[in-house]
């Protein structure tokens, strides 16, 4: 066979995209960022049931959360310069990353608002209580003592949200952007190589989510430190796994899953 | 002193409260005792705002608030002047013993970190937990959680102290540490008012105790007088039930 399987290419083209990650990370981040403030500001009308801004935020969540993301970068990239032509707005010379990052960074918000949602309420009513007892304001509750605690609840969700949002910017790809699937798809084209070039895309996605996996998991021990049931526990743990210790050093109730303890 | 005027509170079609009047002095430390649901624990929320009133009059000090005519700034000025210790702690649970304490010094009371901080110090060594300040309360015991809650409440020197069951949640070896704590502090000349269902605490602490039953004052008067001469019938099928003479076949 002319182009038979031959594993020198995926080394070759490891570097070759690895030249554009930085592209598929932006998308990453910018998405993420926007997420946040969208789902902030999402999730805030419905906790706080304001009367017009919940039916919108409901609106909202359900659309990016009920059609393919697919159709999202269509929509907004055919469909939005359209739409604000019809105000005069011209963002026709607006680079296609910027689409990209807006559509990624609305779908993420939909889910980040449900996530925000879902940990707000998690959080025990009667810290609210104690927050105006001692004399704060609904503001300095929510932001002292709400958004603190429900942060450290949503970190796992948000986690996996990361690592899902990474491979979906693979979609990108379909517009046009030269982010790593894209790279590696002209690879392909080009060398006829198609077998390796994805084997090299495959080990550099489980690379970085394997890294971003690990970034966000020390945050979560970082937020979460107050829910350990015991100090010398949680010490432990946190040497263990900063030390990398192979796994059948782990005892059982070390390795387990956390509960956070409730007193009645 | 805190002074309430014609307290009325409803949920829904129930009403809890039906008018309450109680005027508590200075430095006095009243127990409140009534069956559940008498509505003992609404009328010591209202006092805090924590539930709004329907109607009624809450004065703590020279701060006067009107149920009807409240606004976010009375309600926040009536609850600087006092301070609550819940049955559930109810302790920031992601920040410290220490923290717990410090948070409202710092954030409404605009204290110096610094300054937060001694404070803080000082007074979880008098409630007995100088060795837990850095303590998350999931690594505290129930009895060391409330009292961190009672440190929390001393920390804004508040006008009035109020107390919501402070020990019905306690395993019962651990409610003494915690009743050794607010009689501590009884002493010093703190207002506070108790809803409690410790009969023998609220003999020995209080300077006066009140009776309640369906959302009514039933009695009120010193503890030697409603514990050993209740003048009401109610207030003494009340005791009755909760005499420890009383035995229970199992």
């Amino acid at each position: 066979m002319e182009y038979g399987f031959d594993i020198t290419y995926i080394f070759d083209f490891i570097p070759k995209l690895l030249q554009v990650l930085h592209l598929t990370l932006a998308i990453v981040a910018g998405a993420i960022g926007i997420g946040l403030i969208v789902g902030l500001l999402a999730a805030l009308p419905r906790l706080y049931k304001v009367p017009v801004l919940q039916r919108l935020s409901q609106v909202y969540t359900s659309f990016f959360r009920g059609t393919p993301i697919l159709i999202q970068l269509f929509l907004f990239y055919y469909g939005l310069p359209e739409l604000l032509k019809l105000v005069y707005i011209d963002v026709t010379k607006l680079p296609v990353l910027f689409f990209v990052i807006v559509t990624f960074g609305l779908n993420a918000g939909a889910t980040i608002s449900e996530i925000i949602r879902a940990a707000v309420t998690a959080v025990d009513r009667g810290q609210v209580e104690a927050a105006y007892s001692v004399g704060m304001s609904g503001y300095q509750a929510f932001a002292r003592i709400v958004l603190p605690q429900a942060i450290a609840i949503a970190v796992p969700v948000f986690a996996n949200l990361v690592i899902a949002m990474l491979k979906e910017t693979s979609l990108a790809f379909a517009l046009g952007v030269m982010e790593l699937t894209g790279k590696a798809q002209t690879l392909g084209t080009l060398t006829r190589h198609f077998m390796e070039t994805y084997i090299a895309l495959a080990i550099i996605y489980l690379a970085v989510s394997f890294t971003l996996e690990r970034i966000l998991l020390l945050f979560e021990r970082k937020l979460q430190r107050h829910m350990r049931r015991d100090a010398a526990d949680a010490e432990r743990r946190w040497r263990l796994w900063r030390g990398r210790k192979p796994m059948r050093e782990r005892s059982p109730e070390v390795s387990g899953k956390e509960v956070p303890r409730y007193e009645a | 002193m805190i002074r309430l005027s014609g307290i009325r509170k409803s949920f829904g079609r129930q009403e809890v409260l039906k008018g309450i009047d109680l005027h508590v002095g200075k430095g006095e430390v009243v127990a409140i005792l009534g069956p559940s649901g008498s509505g003992k624990t609404t009328l010591l929320r209202c006092i805090n705002y924590l539930e709004k009133p329907g109607e009624g009059e809450i004065r703590i000090g020279d701060q006067a608030l009107d149920a009807r005519r409240a606004g976010k700034k009375d309600v926040h000025a009536l609850r600087r002047r006092s301070a609550m210790v819940f049955q559930q702690y109810n302790l920031f649970s992601h920040k410290t013993a220490l923290e717990n304490v410090m948070e409202g010094l710092v954030v409404v009371k605009k204290m110096s970190k610094d300054e937060a901080r001694k404070r803080g110090i000082a007074l979880l060594e008098k409630v007995g937990l100088g060795a837990k300040l850095d303590a998350y309360p999931s690594r505290l015991s129930g009895g060391q959680q409330q009292r961190v809650g009672i440190a929390r409440a001393l920390a804004l020197e508040p006008e009035v102290i109020l107390f919501d069951e402070p020990t019905s949640a306690l395993d019962p070896e651990l409610v003494g540490e915690v009743l050794a704590v607010i009689r501590r502090i009884a002493k010093e000349g703190i207002t506070m008012i108790i809803v409690t269902h410790e009969m023998g605490f609220a003999q020995d602490v209080a300077n006066r105790v009140v009776f309640m039953d369906e959302g009514v004052i039933v009695e009120e008067g010193p503890p030697a007088q409603l514990f050993g001469n209740p003048k009401e019938e109610r207030t003494r099928q009340f005791l009755k039930r909760l005499t420890p003479e009383a035995s229970y076949t199992i």
